[in-house]
């Protein structure tokens, strides 16, 4: 007890240490004096009275060293003396210094960067309560799985026993309602959601309620939720607003609630303004994925359980609905934050691996520097060690400075990491989810300040700890008798050095192979023949309204005028309307072939379905290889047509079997909307196109004309595939947008959305390749031009050494070339052995993001030999400095040097 | 100076300076000085300025407490006084000082019956 009260106390003392000296000094000049006095007053004079009082007092300095050993804390003492003495050995060599810290700064700070897209894709957690117990259902394929399901299996599966709390609705793309108020006419971000939503999301509503389950069943009433910031935004936080009907979409909605600002749904993709109920028929039959579901795993039930019951389950619902599941498919859920994530995960894993090697390089570099110097400074080191330094005081020591040096740099790292992490996403977010809008959900919290002080700490551990060992055990008589220029880097210290620099070479090879493969996929996806043309295309959608997209003959109204109105405008070359874009999310359904036997299940197989108006072909510059396109004349009284791409008709009509002759019929009896489709003659065959991704090769497609789509399937669609504009030019296509839009307000009234370019969908299509390519050259350039300045310093430290030898050399008759050759062989051969590491390891490595690359095998041979060679150009540059410098020696300046 | 030495010195002195303070206090660190050679009529010759150090280590360890003031001759000085603690120590260490000087009296005492 009493030694902890004086441990405190003693503690405290170091903050206040001057006064306590200045008290201490005050006392004590009083006691003497009063000492003194007494003497004087017993009649000595005042030259003897301070002898005396002095004597009496016993060594006045004395005194006060044993005071202070009373009030300080030896061992907080030494620490404050050794990063006193830290920080002054730093500033006095600020070139190291600096090099040191920013080749530090570099690798943490990458480090720092991808981890809080880590922190913010995968760690955080979901923004509301139990996020680990809240599973998404999942349709499983062979080897894959999405987090999509049909209303008929939503309303099938909601009843298992290990889940509640069910909820169905649609993330991320929600759709918008167009809100007007006189003239001006607002589209604002619905989510249509079931009643359960609320419960199972745990959403606070701070006025108001949620959906009942009356609501919430076809035909209910229309009612409303809204967000908080659009009641404070919109309706100036009115608190009589519940109860208030408004007009959304043209039609009548009653206000039942406000959902709380707390409620971050932000990650999930476009935040929700309103809140619609999903109204989902309870015996719906409908089997066309269309919405998302989740519920929450009953308390005591394991996820385990949870899947296993859902994969029984598919066994059931086979069964129930017999040829309602494709053959291999079935069900089971997820977390939800892991569905959500889906493989974003993998391209974070490999972005985390790539930039972790860019920080072992910046270790092993700036160990380098740190030995470097720590031979120089072996004389004052055994300097200490002759003056009683124990060598665990002085390891101490050398470990204050490296840490001192990995703190600075990783404080600058937190600096280049999150700025560079904020501009790398605000220009591609790469399509990441639960980063939020241009990655402003990315932010430095506590997990990513931990994150950054533990490898701050880490690293200037393990590379100070070597260098520190190594000096501190060097014998000290050699040390002491050499001149102070540090000719004693014994043989040991070099080879420690030279493998450093091999390892270096090794891992930013490997890293380079890496990089330039994801380089290659990406020239490849740029290079690739799309089957469909975009420049000067421009494209934007829009959303009619509720009541008009009931109708397909309204819609197709609204297009024929569009496209009559769009084409007369100057510039325009052709113009068409499409339910989607090529590249973008476009619906798939099932077909049977009239008067062709069944084999297995009501259906032959499955294409894209895209509705188009004629001149979508011509727009794109689509080929037709065989029979007609679309024209005007393919409307709702003509016969029903439809168009099939090459890879349709090779992958259903064997040859001498014509599929112009041929009809089918399109997901009738599989999806509900599809009731009233009827059977459509091919009349055309079109070139394929890459219309799923750039990356994948084409599979079937359909295409049938807008104005034959039956009412249901244009109702059902116009939220999730309104209107897409798609307007090819002859001058550039953005300069086209503001007539274009004029034209069609006046057609429709309603404002349009995601106006861009048809470049810009196909860059955006592959963000996310472009995201990694970017990340991993600027990560492989970093390790590059590390491991170039670790070679350089070691080869430039070394010639610096040998000086003297260089000088006798030259002395003794040796040609310039013959020193340079020694000095480039020297160092070439710490390359070479770093690339005979680095290509295996690497051969090794690439399997790991095979799943990245298109166009290019994983152990592609061209890169295989190319990026040697760059390293090796690149590593000669480095050595050939020193070198030069090596043959240019003064054999005279040399010499006397000793 | 010798460690050990010191030590057993240190221990008695401090036991002096609290009972000095415990009596007098509040007092300043040269009235306890001369109290202590006052009171060892000079047997126990001391550096006074060893006072200093021990009387850091007493309030360090909370059984004395010091507040600036000014003494009989106008000097600025620390007076000192005893803490519920202290006394409580010095209780216990007048008592061991007992027990021990008894057992060292016995052991000094020439007609000594050490059986």
């Amino acid at each position: 007890m009493t030694r902890i009260r004086t441990l405190l106390s003693r503690v405290l003392a170091v903050f206040g240490r001057a006064e306590i000296e200045v008290e201490m000094n005050e006392e004590i000049r009083s006691h003497v004096e009063e000492l003194e006095e007494d003497y004087r007053r017993s009649g000595l004079s005042a030259q003897e009275a301070h002898r005396r009082a002095v004597l009496a007092f016993g060594g006045i300095e004395q005194v006060k060293e044993r005071y202070r050993d009373r009030y300080r804390l030896p061992a907080l003492d030494s620490v404050l003396q050794d990063l006193v003495f830290a920080a002054r050995m730093l500033v006095k060599h600020p070139g190291f210094t600096v090099t040191a810290i920013v080749t530090l700064a570099l690798g943490i700070g990458g480090n720092t960067a991808i981890f809080s897209i880590v922190n913010a894709v995968l760690l955080k957690p979901a923004p509301f309560p139990d996020p680990d117990r809240v599973v998404m259902f999942m349709t499983t394929g062979p080897g894959t799985q999405v987090s999509i399901t049909s209303p008929a299996r939503f309303q099938y599966l909601r009843t298992l026993s290990t889940i509640q709390d069910v909820a169905a609705f649609r993330m991320g793309d929600t759709g918008v309602l167009t809100y007007t108020v006189g003239t001006a006419t607002e589209s604002l971000h619905r989510a249509a959601v079931s009643a359960e939503y609320f419960k199972l999301f745990e959403v606070p509503i701070v006025q108001g309620r949620g959906f009942s389950r009356e609501e919430d069943l076809p035909n209910g009433p229309k009612v409303v939720l809204i967000s908080y910031n659009l009641w404070a935004r919109r309706f100036a936080s009115d608190p009589n607003i519940i109860g208030e009907t408004l007009q959304l979409s043209g039609e009548p909605y009653v206000v039942i609630g406000i959902v709380g600002p707390t409620f971050d749904a932000s990650e999930f993709g476009p935040v929700p303004e309103v809140w619609t109920a999903f109204q989902l028929d309870p015996n719906s039959t409908d089997q066309g994925q269309s919405l998302q579901a989740a519920g929450r795993l009953k308390p005591g039930i394991t996820l385990e359980e949870a899947k296993e019951e859902f994969k029984k389950a598919a066994a059931d619902y086979r069964q129930a609905f017999p040829n309602a599941l494709l053959h291999g498919v079935g069900f089971s859920v997820e977390p939800i934050q892991q569905a959500l994530v889906g493989n974003a995960r993998d391209t974070l894993l490999v972005l985390s691996g790539a930039v972790s090697l860019v920080l072992l390089i910046a270790c092993a570099n700036v160990a380098n520097l740190l030995l470097m110097r720590a031979t120089s400074r072996t004389r004052e080191i055994a300097i200490r060690a002759v003056l009683g330094a124990g060598r665990g005081r002085m390891i101490r020591q050398l470990l204050t400075e490296t840490v001192l040096l990995s703190l600075a740099g990783g404080s600058l790292g937190i600096l280049f990491g999150i700025w560079g992490m904020r501009t790398l996403l605000s220009v591609n977010a790469a399509g990441l989810p639960r980063v939020g809008v241009d990655g402003t959900l990315v932010d430095l919290d506590w997990r990513v300040l931990g994150f950054t002080l533990f490898i701050s700490l880490g690293t200037g551990m393990v590379f100070g700890l070597i260098p520190g060992l190594q000096a501190s055990r060097s014998d000290l008589n050699p040390s002491l008798k050499e001149s102070g220029r540090g000719m004693g880097a014994t043989l040991k210290q070099n080879y420690f050095r030279s493998m450093l620099v091999v390892a270096e070479i090794a891992l930013s090879v490997t890293l380079l192979i890496g990089s330039s493969l994801f380089i290659r996929a990406q020239l490849a996806l740029s290079a690739v023949d799309s089957g469909f043309q975009t420049t000067n295309v421009l494209t934007m959608r829009m959303y009619v309204t509720k009541q008009r997209s009931q109708h397909t003959a309204e819609v197709a109204e609204v297009v024929n005028e569009g496209i009559d109105r769009i084409r007369s405008l100057p510039g325009v070359v052709d113009v068409a309307a499409t339910s989607s874009l090529p590249l973008q999310l476009a619906p798939g359904g099932p077909f049977r072939i009239i008067g062709r036997p069944l084999v297995s299940g009501p259906f032959h197989g499955g294409a894209l379905w895209t509705s188009i108006s004629s001149g979508y072909f011509q727009v794109f510059r689509i080929p037709i290889k065989r029979g007609r396109a679309f024209t005007d004349r393919d409307d709702a009284s003509a016969p029903p047509v439809v168009i099939i791409n090459e890879s349709m008709a090779k992958q259903y009509w064997t040859k001498g079997d014509d599929p112009l002759n041929a009809r089918i019929l399109i997901a009738k009896g599989f999806a509900k909307q599809f009731d009233d489709e009827p059977e459509r003659q091919i009349v055309g065959i079109i070139g394929d196109i890459r219309d799923r991704a750039l990356s994948l090769e084409p599979g079937p497609s359909m295409y049938v004309p807008q104005a034959q789509v039956p009412d249901a399937v244009t109702a059902r669609g116009a939220n999730n595939f309104p209107i897409t504009w798609v307007i090819r030019g002859n001058v550039a296509p953005l300069s086209l947008s503001r007539a274009v839009q004029e034209q069609l307000r006046q057609v429709a009234g309603q404002p349009l959305s995601e106006i861009q370019t048809m470049d810009n969908v196909v860059s955006s299509s592959i963000s996310r390749q472009r995201f990694n390519t970017l990340l991993m050259t600027v990560f492989a350039c970093l390790a590059l031009a590390l491991a170039a300045i670790g070679i350089y310093g070691l080869m430039a430290y070394s010639v610096e050494q040998r000086t003297p030898e260089i000088g006798i050399r030259l002395a003794l008759g040796a040609e310039a070339a013959e020193i340079r050759r020694i000095i480039m062989f020297q160092g070439m051969r710490l390359v070479v052995f770093g690339i005979v590491i680095g290509v295996p390891l690497a051969f090794n490595l690439t399997k790991f993001i095979q799943g990245f690359l298109f166009g290019v095998e994983p152990r592609d041979p061209i890169t295989f030999v190319t990026i040697p060679v760059l390293v090796s150009v690149t590593a000669l540059l480095a050595v050939w400095l020193p070198a030069r410098r090596a043959s240019r020696t003064c054999p005279l300046d040399a010499l006397r040097y000793e | 100076m010798n460690d050990e030495k010191s030590d057993i010195l240190n221990g008695t002195l401090a036991l002096m300076t609290l009972r000095t303070i415990d009596v007098l206090g509040p007092i300043h660190g040269y009235a306890i000085a001369r109290r202590i050679e006052q009171v060892s009529q000079g047997v126990l010759a001391m550096n006074q300025g060893t006072l200093y150090p021990m009387l850091l280590s007493l309030q360090q360890a909370g059984w004395i407490a010091s507040k600036w003031g000014v003494s009989d001759t106008g000097r600025k000085v620390k007076f000192y006084s005893i803490t519920k603690a202290g006394k409580k120590q010095l209780a216990a260490e007048t008592e061991n000082w007992h027990r021990i000087s008894s057992v060292i009296a016995r052991f000094a005492d020439p007609k000594g019956n050490l059986s």
